[in-house]
């Protein structure tokens, strides 16, 4: 999986490409939590390249959501695939997560 | 019918070979990238439980059988691990408050949303894991 860093006034926009899988995952939470440490409370993640995501990925996301209500930050969610769509709604990780249509979507809320 | 079957050393290493047989059996009868991830995901979710619960001392090879007839996939996994049924899982919470929202239990969950049977078995000291998943024109899931 390649994760592409990028920084848009405040906000920290993570682009996926690939998959999220078991053995993907501990290098996007590295780079998740170590935003978070290094001040960051607004997030992106642009789905938009991501064709797979299993628990594992959705357990950083989590983490990563809880984590950052915890200092009144924002995570949001955008531009996912038909497949990594339904597997949040399963998860009912759309209950509590904001998931926008498009990245331009996500970064006007800020 | 069509079927691939193979074989794993229980360690997480194996994803990727895992991912490459799923990928040739998915060539071979023509599944919608869609279905190939909701497969994809069961197998990821089963394989990574016995890696990670059902050792004991011993490493135990996982045995994986995919086949394909008259419209539907069936996945049958077997390991010699300790005995173990994912199944059984409590349940996740998934309409609770994100303050409550515990962390795990999610595999299980999606696999009986996006396959239509999981079935557990001990058998002769053996775990053995069948999946179904019913595809009636390759091109809809």
């Amino acid at each position: 999986m390649e994760i592409i860093e990028e920084n848009q006034d405040n906000v920290k926009i993570f682009k996926l490409h690939g998959r999220l899988d078991s053995n993907t995952s501990p290098d996007f939470e590295k780079k998740v939590f170590d935003a978070i440490e290094n001040g960051s409370k607004s997030m992106i993640v642009d789905f938009g390249e991501l064709d797979y995501i299993s628990s594992a990925g959705l357990r950083v996301i989590l983490k990563a959501t809880k984590d950052l209500k915890r200092v009144d930050g924002e995570f949001i969610l955008c531009a996912m695939k038909d497949y990594v769509k339904e597997v949040f709604e399963i998860s009912g990780f759309d209950s509590f997560l904001p998931i926008d249509n498009s990245l331009d979507e996500a970064i006007n809320r800020f | 019918m069509d079927t691939l079957s193979f074989k794993l050393k229980s360690d997480m290493s194996e994803l990727d070979t895992l991912l490459g047989h799923l990928n040739t059996f998915s060539a071979q009868i023509g599944l919608t990238r869609k279905c190939f991830c909701q497969i994809n995901l069961a197998l990821e979710e089963l394989f990574t439980n016995i890696v990670s619960y059902g050792q004991d001392n011993q490493t135990h090879p996982v045995k994986v059988d995919i086949t394909y007839d008259e419209g539907v996939i069936t996945i049958r996994i077997e390991d010699r691990g300790i005995a173990f049924d994912p199944i059984k899982a409590k349940k996740p919470d998934t309409k609770c408050s994100l303050k409550d929202r515990q962390i795990g239990g999610l595999g299980i969950h999606l696999i009986k949303n996006l396959m239509d049977e999981i079935n557990y078995q001990r058998k002769n000291n053996k775990n053995i894991l069948t999946i179904k998943k019913r595809i009636e024109d390759l091109n809809c899931c």
